[in-house]
């Protein structure tokens, strides 16, 4: 089959790939040229277990090739696969509606992205608008993204369940074939309709979320009580019933998909009038989370914290991304700065971004090295986990570090170690 | 009257003649002057800016305001008008200026009294407010545990309190987003009554107190202080920074502020220049800032600075603050009227009448002339007033039919709801304020013409019938916004101003309510027991029963 993918998020890549390795001729379009360029070499912006060398083999058995946004679906293609960020809801109508409109050609739209629910039945407007009397058959169904990132080409080459949004029969007929050779071992697809599907995709990623603010509310009563959070969190994971996923306690969660805009069912839905109202507290904790660092530093050096120097080591909103969208970090550097303190950022991937979103400003200086980001400074905030900073070179830190202050936003170091190492050492729910 | 009947006045030509035209107008019913001028609102109307003042309603003819501006002409307010935009001590009482129309000056006017560059002085302390300000509304004004400022209380009394709340609430529709939510609260009465409840409210760690005392000794405000520091300090422990991150300060008493606790970079100035009622001008108007932004604090300045202007340059005929004023001084010194109700048709205008009450009763409520006689006439007419329709389901029964003759100001925006936020309500709204319009034309319509608003009235029983020719004037605001309340709230100070003038009286100061605090303290020390001197039978009554418990 012919089928057009659209997006540069992991999804869009993984599925386009994983369509393309079962005989589909797939055409990916993304956003920038640099991208497609990049792709065609091997250079994949997630690090993901065998995603790059299976683009590049599609490539080669020329079953995968990339265009831009504005360019129309192939000429023989009938399926358009939405993979798009979150926040491009408009794009995703822009595409539906530059749809070449030819007389027997159907369209199936499938939606992969993380939209607000409703979104696949306004796409589906979209569409039907689109065709407008032409006598052809139109579907837009929901698909939600329920990848692992780590396992993502496995996620989607050997689903544990796909969740499949339509109530259109030929719609769902089309999707089957497009997922069978991924769905046999047993039928993984649960079918339901578009809005039950995206929704489902919202209430997971609001239980995650929640197991988080909820660890994170725990680990300031921890922090008051002194009780180690980490311990805690070990007793909690080894219950069955809870199992030890998403109990790690930080300085708050960032990313699209945990945006209010996604998280808030009002969105589209919004004439029913009734707001989530756990999912508004859980989000409302994790935007007090986020300036926990900044409160500790705040507390340690007794409000006084004008002309102060600290040191950031990661603002990417996860490790191994080049994204800060909600980022912790951003509204820790805000909360920083509007109190007078210069703020020293080291991140592997994620500077350019930071740079972008800051602006020049005079009281932000971005480092290649994480040891000279830290020099002179009266702390260091861990703030993204990233894997480089988990064995620092401790007696070199010491000795650049004006003031050897450690706050651990991640949990990622040892107190006890850190503290024999001759720092003071702050964690979350630990010290 | 306690003061000699109210018609006497300085017994000069033109007061004569004024009370002479009096004598042939006391005859005259409004409906009766409608009849027979069809041209009439077209005569008595005004404009300025925002504001139209219709004073079609007032019990007066075009002759009557040449009569009152030679009044005014007599009692040489022109010199007066010039010495208070001149920096004079116009507060003779008290040797100070009086100068609330330099807080609005723009930046780039010149104003220099005793070799002080006023605007220089006036626009820093603007800017320093406005970093404070900022602060707050971008959720980066930080509690001692580092949370977010959330809620800010203000506490102050008086001046302090009436001015920044009525306007706060004046302007509801004109708030600006913040970053993080930002509630602004007022607690002024001694008791303790409004700070008790809202401490129970808020949370410590992310309260912030401004302490608005022009004086910094007024002892309402002091306690209440008193009880959020020591309530701060039970909640949050007495740790670092603890005063400096929950209490700004706003006051002239620099020494004062920084001897109670308020650090150095929190506190805010004002003058001893500006009166504590036209002070919301200032920093003491912070926590209108809160609400509107800085941006609309400088808007309301430009409309108040726009009307300075419209009172010191206008042709007084044409000039809103005088001629309510004078047709103030025709309702009161000429007819007889001592009674002056303030009836805004706008729920959000609801603190308009208790704050109008401070700003005409206190500067106006005097008997003593600047040269230190006892007046011969009536100052200040009692002023008072509720949300016009609201009052309507309390005292307009009396406006309407009962014995007193009472002068009112109808005041109400022409256009509303216009804002986006009201987007969806929109017709609903529009249909309410059309409605409160309607209510508002139709009761100044029935005060002035009585039964001749009516058909057939003459066939009603007596006690359903309306003797109508009850003054008012209508003041009409394109919209409520920060530039018309400015206007129209800065058109009143000029008002009490012009009046005073022709009172003979010095505005400014308020002695009268000095004596009162002073005894408290004795009676303070009675009620906790101490053997103090004699009092009068009725105090050392209450004081037994009260001790006695009831």
């Amino acid at each position: 089959m012919d089928l057009d993918v659209y997006g540069d998020t992991l999804c869009a890549l993984v599925s386009a790939a994983a369509l393309a390795s079962s005989g589909n001729r797939v055409c990916l379009h993304v956003p920038q040229p640099e991208l497609a360029e990049r792709l065609r070499v091997g250079k994949c912006p997630y690090r993901e277990p065998g995603l790059a060398d299976l683009i590049v083999e599609q490539v080669e058995a020329q079953r995968l090739r990339f265009a831009g946004f504005a360019e129309p679906p192939s000429d023989q293609s009938v399926v358009v696969w939405l993979a798009l960020s979150p926040d491009c809801l408009n794009s995703a109508h822009g595409i539906i509606g530059g749809l070449p409109m030819t007389p027997r050609r159907d369209w199936l739209v499938v939606n992969q992205s993380t939209f607000p629910v409703g979104s696949t039945e306004a796409l589906q407007a979209s569409l039907l608008q689109r065709c407008g009397g032409a006598e052809v058959d139109c579907a837009a169904v929901s698909l939600p993204d329920l990848l692992t990132e780590g396992a993502a080409l496995d996620g989607f080459m050997r689903a544990d369940h796909w969740l499949l949004g339509t109530g259109v029969e030929w719609a769902r007929r089309m999707v089957y074939e497009l997922l069978r050779p991924f769905n046999r071992r047993r039928d993984a697809i649960m079918l339901m309709l578009p809005r039950e599907a995206e929704f489902t995709k919202l209430a997971i990623n609001g239980m995650l979320a929640t197991r988080l603010s909820y660890m994170n509310d725990m680990a300031n009563l921890a922090d008051n009580l002194a009780v180690d959070i980490d311990r805690v969190r070990q007793g909690m994971g080894a219950d069955k019933r809870i199992g030890d996923a998403y109990l790690y306690p930080g300085c708050g969660f960032g990313g699209q998909s945990f945006s209010r805009d996604v998280m808030s069912l009002a969105s589209t839905l919004q004439h029913s009038g009734i707001q989530p109202q756990l999912l508004d507290e859980v989000l409302q904790i994790n935007e007090r989370q986020k300036e926990v660092l900044f409160r500790k530093l705040w507390d340690r050096y007794g409000t006084h914290l004008r002309g102060r120097k600290v040191a950031m080591w990661g603002v990417a909103f996860k490790p191994a991304s080049t994204r800060i969208d909600n980022a912790p970090a951003l509204k820790l550097l805000e909360a920083l700065w509007a109190q007078g303190v210069e703020v020293h950022v080291h991140d592997p991937r994620a500077l350019p971004a930071l740079a972008e979103w800051a602006g020049e400003r005079d009281d932000l200086v971005l480092h290649d090295d994480p040891y000279a980001a830290a020099r002179g400074t009266d702390a260091l905030m861990l703030v993204t986990e990233w894997k480089a900073y988990w064995s620092p070179d401790l007696a070199r830190l010491k000795a650049v570090m004006k003031t050897p202050l450690l706050l651990d936003g991640r949990n990622v170091w040892d107190p006890a170690f850190m503290k024999e190492s001759g720092f003071e050492y702050y964690g979350i729910g630990r010290r | 009257m306690a003061f000699g009947i109210s018609r006497n006045v300085p017994g000069s030509a033109s007061w004569q003649a004024l009370l002479a035209h009096g004598e042939h107008m006391r005859g005259r019913h409004l409906a009766e002057l409608f009849a027979v001028d069809p041209q009439r609102f077209e005569r008595l109307t005004r404009e300025s800016g925002p504001l139209v003042l219709d004073l079609s309603k007032q019990r007066i003819e075009e002759e009557t305001l040449q009569h009152l501006m030679d009044v005014a002409r007599e009692q040489n307010l022109d010199g007066w008008i010039a010495r208070l935009f001149g920096g004079e001590h116009v507060n003779c009482s008290e040797g100070r200026a009086a100068m609330h129309w330099a807080l609005r000056l723009p930046a780039d006017a010149d104003c220099r009294v005793d070799d002080v560059d006023v605007v220089k002085q006036v626009h820093a302390e603007l800017d320093r407010m406005e970093t404070i300000v900022n602060q707050i509304r971008a959720g980066q004004w930080r509690g001692a545990t580092g949370e977010v400022i959330t809620d800010v209380i203000n506490i102050g009394v008086g001046g302090s309190d009436l001015g920044p709340l009525m306007m706060t609430e004046a302007l509801a529709d004109s708030r600006k987003v913040t970053a993080s939510p930002l509630r602004v609260h007022f607690a002024s009465t001694m008791d303790g009554s409004q700070i008790s409840q809202l401490l129970g409210r808020v949370s410590p760690h992310s309260t912030l107190f401004v302490i608005s005392s022009k004086s910094f000794s007024t002892i309402d405000t002091l306690s209440n202080a008193e009880t959020a520091r020591h309530w701060l300090q039970r909640q949050l422990g007495n740790r670092q920074g603890l005063l400096d991150c929950h209490f700004v300060g706003v006051s002239s008493a620099v020494e004062k502020m920084t001897e109670w606790g308020v650090a150095e970079q929190n506190q805010m100035r004002l003058w001893d220049w500006v009166g504590g009622r036209y002070s919301l001008w200032s920093a003491i108007g912070l926590p209108i800032a809160l609400s509107i932004g800085m941006d609309g604090f400088r808007e309301l300045l430009a409309g108040a600075h726009e009307m300075d202007e419209h009172f010191r340059t206008a042709p007084w005929l044409e000039n809103l603050p005088v001629l309510v004023a004078m047709v103030g001084v025709w309702n009161t010194n000429v007819l007889d009227i001592n009674a002056h109700a303030i009836l805004p048709y706008d729920g959000r205008m609801k603190e308009l009448p208790n704050y109008l009450e401070q700003l005409e009763m206190e500067p106006n409520g005097k008997s003593v002339t600047r040269s230190g006689d006892t007046v011969g006439w009536a100052t200040c007419p009692i002023v008072w007033g509720n949300v016009g329709p609201n009052a309507q389901h309390a005292f307009y029964q009396l406006l309407h039919q009962g014995t007193e003759a009472v002068t009112c100001d109808f005041i109400m925006p022409a256009r509303r709801y216009q804002e986006k936020r009201h987007d969806a309500a929109a017709p609903e709204l529009v249909a309410q304020h059309e409605l409160a319009l309607a209510n508002c034309l139709a009761q100044s319509r029935l005060l002035a013409l009585g039964d001749a608003a009516l058909t057939d009235a003459e066939s009603m029983p007596a006690e359903k019938r309306y003797r109508g020719n009850q003054p008012s004037s209508t003041l009409l605001l394109d919209e409520l916004t920060p530039h018309s309340m400015g206007a129209l709230i800065a058109l009143y100070e000029h008002k009490v101003f012009v009046q005073s003038v022709i009172w003979q009286i010095n505005p400014f100061d308020q002695w009268g309510v000095e004596m009162g605090k002073k005894i408290a303290v004795d009676t303070l020390a009675r009620l906790r027991g101490a053997e103090c001197g004699e009092t009068d039978g009725s105090t050392a009554g209450l004081v037994r029963r009260i001790l006695r418990g009831g």
